[in-house]
């Protein structure tokens, strides 16, 4: 084995391959950063482009762009309170209040480095047990899969703000929103009223851009004096990036933690990075001893969204890598990239393609370190985004939006779709109801259909394989639990400020 | 100061117009005005802009890689460039119908395959290859298979068929409901009297995971996608659903041979709005012809993805068209009686 990834390394440590890694990172930081614009359109526009390459640089290039893609969102996320791709969404919680409180520099440089240890421990575990975690993700079947999203799905309880009411509220209104389109197994259309254009239902990320990015500009359009000023001193104060061993040391478990989430919803084919960083903030959210600082600018939280979104890429990777299945839509255009050189995805790639795979784990080794290099040299680059204007920056990041709704599909409907999902988000803002929610039943929504009707399905219409299967079992009790305990703060906390 | 804001201010305008340009690759978006007659000017002159192909379906699967794999080479014999959009949703049938509304110039066009077809049938869609003009058909996918774990009770076709008439239902067919898969069930089942019990999987690499995880017993799947688990022990193949078999797919025995008379092929083509002009389809048929037929490198790269390159006019292609929508029909309506 060591023999085999040096001889990786010996195959990716030439001028031109490295060149390659460079070039994606760094064009995936860039797609990564602009909201709208995601990891999956930049391998998808740069798929073609590797037609020509040996297979390694070829590969080399999209894992590149996929390293970049993830690790760039939060640029925006914490300067402007956008999140750049779905991977980064939790970031604006406690990212967005740091660099408000002056901290930008402190959490720039913790995203950093634990996006960079993130990275590498999910590359150690993809490259040592993938095949274990492997053979455990193919045993889930629906009933697994409906049991573990339905657990996801009560993290909404964590991310309600202060009304657990309005949290419900907003998560039913992402189901709602989830069920447009033609109905999963069937085809049955729903909620088109005869619009065809509504028959694909709506895609995740025009409705993701359109709540946060679009909702967060018209809302910066209110108060269009002010805000220019405050922005300037923020960034003067980026220069204190100093951070002590100790605040890195002492989010060691927070990292770790966030870490194995990312990793192991990575793994699930359909979960992946914008679900891994919600679900992670809400556990560190729900394991930590002061919850209230979650919200107002805590290193905690940014720490957990920033180590599980990188660490989902590991956890993708792995049954694409070990069985040649794909996670998620990444993985599915990384296989054709895979295909377009011949290399057939299989349980066989290792033994027929040894030297091209273990040149993969290299590649994505060093594409980590790039990632974290070229953040470290733009960081102070990036903070000039605040020295824009705002009726600058703020349209040409309209027009991208537009550009990257429209670029998921080539369709135009898209933009509309984002518009109208931006203005459902301004009004959810003025109602003081969350967002989040929205978008995180939204996501699941599909998924829990999907599953409990296949589940349906496998056992004849009997109910008890979703208790009976032990996996399930316990994701469901723990589901409960913690819906439960939920109800019980929320009243607690009432009653605390109902006596003052 | 002043000047730093400007030049922020100048890169961002330069990155977002060069973000639009890499991610745009439409020349036009239409909006329904798509009657408009094309002039004979543009007739004489096809093509004279980048040709659009349109792939209803997501970057990097077959159908996917078919089309980008014959656009760079179509497209150096009409000499344009030839790029691929991909409009995946509602089981192809967004896809298609961008094309239906497309402007009728030649410069966009459909590269799809069978469910097109099945899309109508199954009430998904409201139109199939009718409603198109059909340009060519390109290639061939003869190595549609039913794949079973290696270490059933059941090894070839007969076997498969005989086990699941003695113990009806309690085999698991893994397949996509109302997909071109469920058909393959369907037309196994009328065939042998054999029974199965239909479960829901997904696509091709979900069929795989269902298969692996001992979900289901038997997925009707492409044999490209399989070869690997095949080699490694992991699965069998009980037959191509083919005539006969072929070097391409190992030589598995056809089910046709092994006395069950079903065939599905998939294939591919290319299809113009319903206006086009037919000077514009025939030009756009006759370099895909020369492709196919002609052209070397095209053909053993087809091949490494386990199609057939094999060209068919566009009216043999309209042709073999209502040829396999009959034979699906006849089939949903069989089931269909059987079961009411």
């Amino acid at each position: 084995m060591v023999d085999l990834f040096l001889n990786g390394f010996v195959s990716v440590l030439n001028l031109e391959t490295l060149l390659i890694i460079l070039i994606g990172v760094a064009l995936g930081l860039v797609f990564g950063a602009i909201p709208g614009l995601t990891a999956v359109m930049a391998i998808a526009i740069c798929l073609p482009i590797t037609f020509g390459m040996e297979p390694l640089n070829g590969m080399a290039l999209l894992l590149g762009l996929y390293i970049g893609g993830v690790s760039g969102g939060f640029i925006p996320a914490m300067l402007l309170n956008i999140p750049g791709t779905p991977s980064s969404i939790a970031t604006t919680f406690d990212g967005y209040p740091m660099a408000q409180n002056g901290e930008a520099g402190k959490a720039f440089t913790l995203t950093i480095i634990f996006s960079f240890l993130a990275g590498l421990l999910s590359f150690a575990i993809l490259i040592f047990v993938s095949p274990l975690l492997a053979s455990i993700a193919i045993e889930f079947s629906p009933f697994e899969y409906f049991a573990v999203t339905i657990f996801a799905l009560t993290m909404i309880t964590s991310l309600s703000g202060n009304s657990m009411l309005k949290g419900v509220l907003a998560g039913c209104l992402g189901i709602v929103l989830a069920m447009i389109g033609m109905a999963p197994i069937d085809s049955y259309p729903r909620f088109t009223f005869g619009f065809s254009d509504l028959d694909a239902g709506l895609d995740v990320l025009p409705v993701l851009i359109g709540l946060f990015a679009i909702s967060e500009i018209l809302k910066a359009a209110e108060n269009k004096d002010d805000q220019n000023k405050k922005r300037i001193e923020i960034a003067y104060k980026l220069r204190d990036i100093g951070i002590s061993f100790r605040e890195v040391f002492q989010q060691k478990w927070n990292w770790l933690r966030s870490t194995l989430i990312g990793v192991g919803v990575g793994i699930l084919p359909g979960l992946g990075g914008s679900t891994a960083n919600i679900i992670a903030y809400a556990t560190a959210k729900n394991q930590s001893k002061t919850p209230e600082k979650f919200g107002k600018g805590t290193p905690y939280g940014v720490v957990a969204t920033e180590s599980s979104n990188n660490a989902s890429i590991g956890g993708a990777l792995v049954p694409l890598l070990s069985i040649g299945i794909p996670g998620d839509g990444v993985t599915a255009l990384l296989i054709g990239g895979l295909m377009l050189h011949g290399l057939n995805p299989g349980p066989l790639l290792f033994e027929q393609h040894g030297d091209v795979m273990y040149g993969i784990f290299a590649a994505l080794l060093i594409a980590n370190a790039f990632m974290a290099l070229l953040l470290i040299i733009g960081m102070r680059f990036f903070i000039r985004i605040l020295n824009v204007p705002q009726h600058l920056l703020l349209p040409i990041i309209i027009v991208l939006c537009v550009v990257g709704a429209f670029g998921v599909n080539n369709r135009l409907f898209d933009a509309v779709i984002l518009v109208a999902c931006g203005l459902l988000g301004y009004v959810l803002i003025k109602l003081k109801i969350p967002i989040m929610p929205v978008v995180l039943a939204f996501i699941l929504a599909p998924i829990l259909e999907l599953n409990l009707r296949r589940g349906l399905m496998h056992s004849n219409g009997d109910w008890t394989p979703f208790i009976t299967s032990p996996i399930a079992f316990v994701f469901l009790t723990v589901a409960l639990i913690s819906v439960i305990v939920a109800v019980r703060n929320n009243m607690k906390r009432r009653r605390i400020v109902g006596d003052q | 100061m002043k000047t730093s804001v400007k030049w922020t201010c100048i890169t961002l305008l330069v990155a977002s117009v060069l973000t639009i340009v890499f991610t745009t690759n439409i020349a036009t978006p239409t909006f329904g005005e798509s009657q408009a007659t094309v002039s004979e000017a543009s007739v004489e002159s096809y093509p004279n802009q980048t040709i659009e192909v349109v792939v209803p379906a997501g970057a990097g699967g077959d159908t996917d890689l078919g089309a980008r794999l014959l656009s760079q080479y179509v497209g150096e014999e009409l000499g344009v460039s030839m790029v691929v959009s991909n409009i995946a949703g509602a089981g192809g049938s967004v896809g298609s119908r961008e094309i239906l509304d497309a402007r009728p110039d030649g410069h966009q066009v459909l590269f799809f395959h069978n469910n097109l077809l099945i899309n109508k049938l199954f009430g998904v869609s409201d139109f199939d290859h009718r409603d198109y003009k059909i340009a060519a058909i390109s290639t061939f996918d003869m190595g549609d298979t039913f794949i079973i774990n290696a270490d059933a009770p059941y090894q070839d076709a007969t076997e498969l068929a005989d086990y699941a008439v003695e113990n009806p239902d309690e085999l698991y067919f893994g397949t996509e409901v109302g997909g071109y898969t469920h058909l393959q069930m369907m037309a196994f089942e009328r065939e042998t009297g054999a029974s199965f019990r239909l479960i829901d999987v997904g696509g091709a690499s979900d069929k795989i995971v269902a298969l692996l995880g001992d979900q289901v017993d038997v997925i009707p799947i492409a044999y490209g996608v399989t070869t690997d688990y095949i080699a490694n022990g992991d699965f069998s193949s009980v037959g191509v659903l083919a005539e006969e078999s072929r070097e391409l797919y190992d030589n598995t025995p056809s089910m046709v041979e092994q006395g069950i008379d079903i065939e599905f092929e998939k294939f591919f083509f290319f299809a113009f709005p319903k206006e086009t002009p037919d000077e514009i389809v025939e030009t756009f048929s006759q370099a895909v012809k020369e492709v196919v037929e002609n052209n070397e490198e095209y053909q053993s790269r087809a091949e490494s993805y386990y199609t057939i390159p094999e060209y068919l006019d566009g009216e043999e292609a309209f042709e073999h068209m209502e040829g396999v929508r009959e034979y699906y029909t006849e089939l949903i309506q069989t089931l269909e009686e059987d079961e009411s």
